[in-house]
């Protein structure tokens, strides 16, 4: 039997550190003061300004949010969102209320009924991948770090098929294939990722915390759900711990416990105040990703070149008609 | 004076060291290698820096800027004295002294114009934006709810008392008309105290309430009331102001989901009785001035309130409770009605002086 000697890394002296942390700076105190200004300024224009208001608090956020010395940025602004939500409302959202109540106000027979249903129910599978795509395609496109942006580059209609076979496996398999859809999904989304030209990349296995679930669905029951938050840790960590970029491996080193404090504090943080405490909460949650997310490796950088890509915010407006906004958790 | 912070080209993410200098007409930017690059003023703007402890970012171009980042703010300062028509680019570091009071005034500010959106804005939004729905719409809406919730088993059929309850009505509205709705009562067999009406013209009493009526003329209170319910719209109203305050909360509390959500329907439901209570209340007038116009006693309508209030401080009946907890409180109530019954002109004439009012409570026993 041999013993194998680890031996050091031998960096070369120029490249950068090989732990890299995330920090974020921002207050709850800071991002009141923005968002209670949004609030009087949404309320005065019957809801315009929201989209001019969500872009400032992204602003912050990203500008709040460090890496080896820099600060992200985000370039978004208010009317490109305003219109892709009009765009997102019309295209999608008309077709969607009309499915719902044309029946209703027809007084349609019971065949019409149950097609539009279905008809609804198909649209909505197809139209929440094309909104995930659409809205991570415009968050990453208006991203940058160092001067240079991020982007996506996956195709809506390839996505759209993965997640809808991947909605229906789960259906047919009573959830056993759960596990396995939110691998490819997020498989999908990760490599096909930039960074300028370097991509980001992804090499978990789509049974990898198959265990994991199974587990959980089976102590559902004896710990009142509360193992939920041990499986979404654990599910946390197996993406980043699975995600690469060029010369560099992400880790993760949040728990269930961990996860629960911050959803536990969140909850009342914001019930108690009747939503004003909103900031806090959200400072809180930026603050706890950036805790226990890391970068181990020599960064590639010097290789990395800018490379822009188009994108509108349809896709944005689209899942706000959908689901409430990004959980930075 | 010279600054130092870090510049980047917009084409790697390779950053260079740089020295800043101030001239007459830009920026002068001098990176470690030697090279030194020139920002006219009117070409630079601020992205970052404007927030304690955030570095100042100034940029230069189109999406793929140049940028450059300089933690010391007093560059800012420096900025806005060397160019000043373009001052109002950048921020202003002296004014973040400002913000803390500036926070509170806009708290207030929000706070205030909450206020006066749920109070004043949005009712009368929603009283205008009602008279734009269809008719059409309403009826077919309330059909739909009809069907739902009065099972054909339970609605009572007997013809004859079903006609003493239409000829009542017609009684009621024989003056101000209907508008462009056609009017239906049902009574439904259960045992609760209660009535309501649905957005297109049905209405539906309980075998509850009319048990409690003594006389045609209390009957008529409680319709005319219900009728005013259908003419002013008020189903309508309150969706309209129900995605509105929906729309308002989502305003105040961010973009929230799961259990925070719900906690924060609770407080929109809270509101929405408030606007039920206000719905009652315009009932209730306009009602009694219905009835008054069409020469029935108003005497009825108040001792129906009265016998409801008494009822539920002797008997347990929990239907008035639930009556009571959606309409407006008793001996309040009784009182403004009484006000607006002063106005009564000439005598009424009594409704069917000749038919036994007991009669038509057995309009649920006929098969």
């Amino acid at each position: 039997m041999t013993v194998e000697l680890e031996t050091p890394p031998q960096w070369p002296a120029a490249r950068t550190p090989t732990h890299h942390r995330l920090v974020f700076h921002g207050r709850g105190g800071s991002l009141f003061g923005i968002h209670i200004v949004n609030v009087f300024l949404t309320l005065l224009t019957f809801g315009v300004y929201y989209f001019w208001g969500k872009a400032r608090v992204r602003r912050y956020l990203f500008g709040q949010t460090e890496l080896d010395g820099d600060r992200f940025a985000f370039h978004g602004h208010g009317r490109e969102m305003l219109l892709g939500f009009v765009k997102a409302s019309i295209v999608f959202g008309l077709p969607l209320t009309a499915l719902n109540w044309v029946p209703q106000l027809l007084h349609a027979g019971t065949g019409t009924k149950v097609a539009t249903t279905v008809a609804a129910y198909a649209l909505v599978t197809v139209l929440i991948p094309v909104a995930r795509v659409g809205a991570r395609r415009y968050r990453l496109s208006r991203t940058s770090w160092r001067g240079i942006r991020f982007s996506f580059r996956g195709r809506t209609a390839e996505f759209v098929r993965l997640y809808a076979a991947g909605a229906l496996l789960t259906a047919l398999t009573l959830g056993l294939f759960y596990p396995a859809f939110t691998v490819r999904n997020h498989a999908f989304m990760m490599r096909h990722s930039y960074f300028g030209n370097a991509r980001f990349d992804f090499d978990g296995r789509s049974n990898g915390f198959l265990v994991n679930f199974l587990y959980a669905v089976l102590l559902t029951l004896p710990t009142l759900g509360l193992v939920w938050f041990w499986f979404v840790a654990s599910q946390r960590r197996y993406f980043w711990d699975h995600t690469t970029f060029p010369g560099a491996r992400f880790r993760s080193t949040v728990t269930g416990g961990r996860l629960l404090r911050l959803k536990l504090g969140n909850l009342l943080l914001i019930a108690l105040t009747l939503g004003l405490g909103w900031p806090w909460a959200t400072t809180r949650t930026a603050r706890f990703t950036c805790r226990y997310v890391t970068m181990e490796g020599a960064l590639d950088l010097a290789a990395v070149q800018q490379q822009t890509q188009m994108a509108t915010a349809t896709g944005e407006g689209l899942l706000g008609l959908f689901e409430a906004d990004l959980d930075l958790g | 004076m010279t600054w130092t912070g870090h510049y980047l080209d917009g084409r790697s993410a390779d950053r260079r060291r740089a020295t800043v200098r101030l001239t007459a007409t830009g920026l002068e930017i001098t990176t470690d290698g030697g090279a030194t690059r020139r920002w006219p003023y009117a070409e630079i703007r601020q992205t970052q820096g404007s927030y304690t402890g955030e570095p100042v970012r100034l940029e230069r171009g189109g999406e793929a800027a140049e940028s450059l980042t300089i933690d010391d703010v007093s560059l800012l300062t420096a900025l806005r004295q060397a160019a000043p028509r373009r001052r109002a680019r950048f921020h202003d570091p002296r004014a973040r002294r400002l913000r803390i009071p500036l926070t509170l005034a806009a708290g207030l500010a929000a706070i205030g114009l909450a206020a006066i959106l749920y109070r004043w804005a949005i009712p009368a939004m929603a009283g205008v934006a009602a008279w734009f729905v269809p008719v059409a719409w309403e009826v077919r809406v309330g059909d739909a709810v009809f069907d739902r919730m009065a099972r054909p088993e339970s609605r009572c059929k007997d013809p004859e008392r079903q006609r003493v309850i239409d000829t009542i009505l017609a009684r009621v509205v024989e003056k101000q008309g209907t508008g462009p709705y056609h009017l239906r009562v049902t009574v439904m067999d259960g045992r609760e105290v209660n009535a309501f009406a649905l957005p297109g013209g049905q209405i539906v009493l309980l075998r509850g309430l009319l048990d409690i009526t003594d006389s045609p003329e209390m009957l008529a209170g409680v319709l005319a009331h219900e009728v005013q319910h259908v003419l002013r719209r008020h189903t309508t109203r309150a969706i309209i102001q129900h995605a509105s305050t929906g729309l308002m909360v989502a305003a105040i509390a961010g973009d929230v989901s799961g259990l925070v959500a719900f906690a924060l329907e609770g407080a929109r439901v809270v509101g929405a009785l408030g606007y039920s209570r206000r719905a009652e209340e315009e009932a209730d007038a306009e009602g009694m001035r219905m009835l008054l116009e069409a020469g029935i006693d108003p005497s009825g309508f108040i001792t129906f309130f009265e016998n409801l209030g008494r009822q539920r401080e002797s008997v347990e009946l929990h239907g008035v409770w639930r009556y009571l907890s959606t309409h407006p409180s008793g001996g309040d109530r009784v009182e403004t009605l009484r006000g607006l019954a002063r106005g009564a002109a000439s005598p009424p004439v009594r409704l069917m002086p000749n038919y036994d009012w007991k009669d038509v409570k057995r309009i649920c026993s006929v098969a």
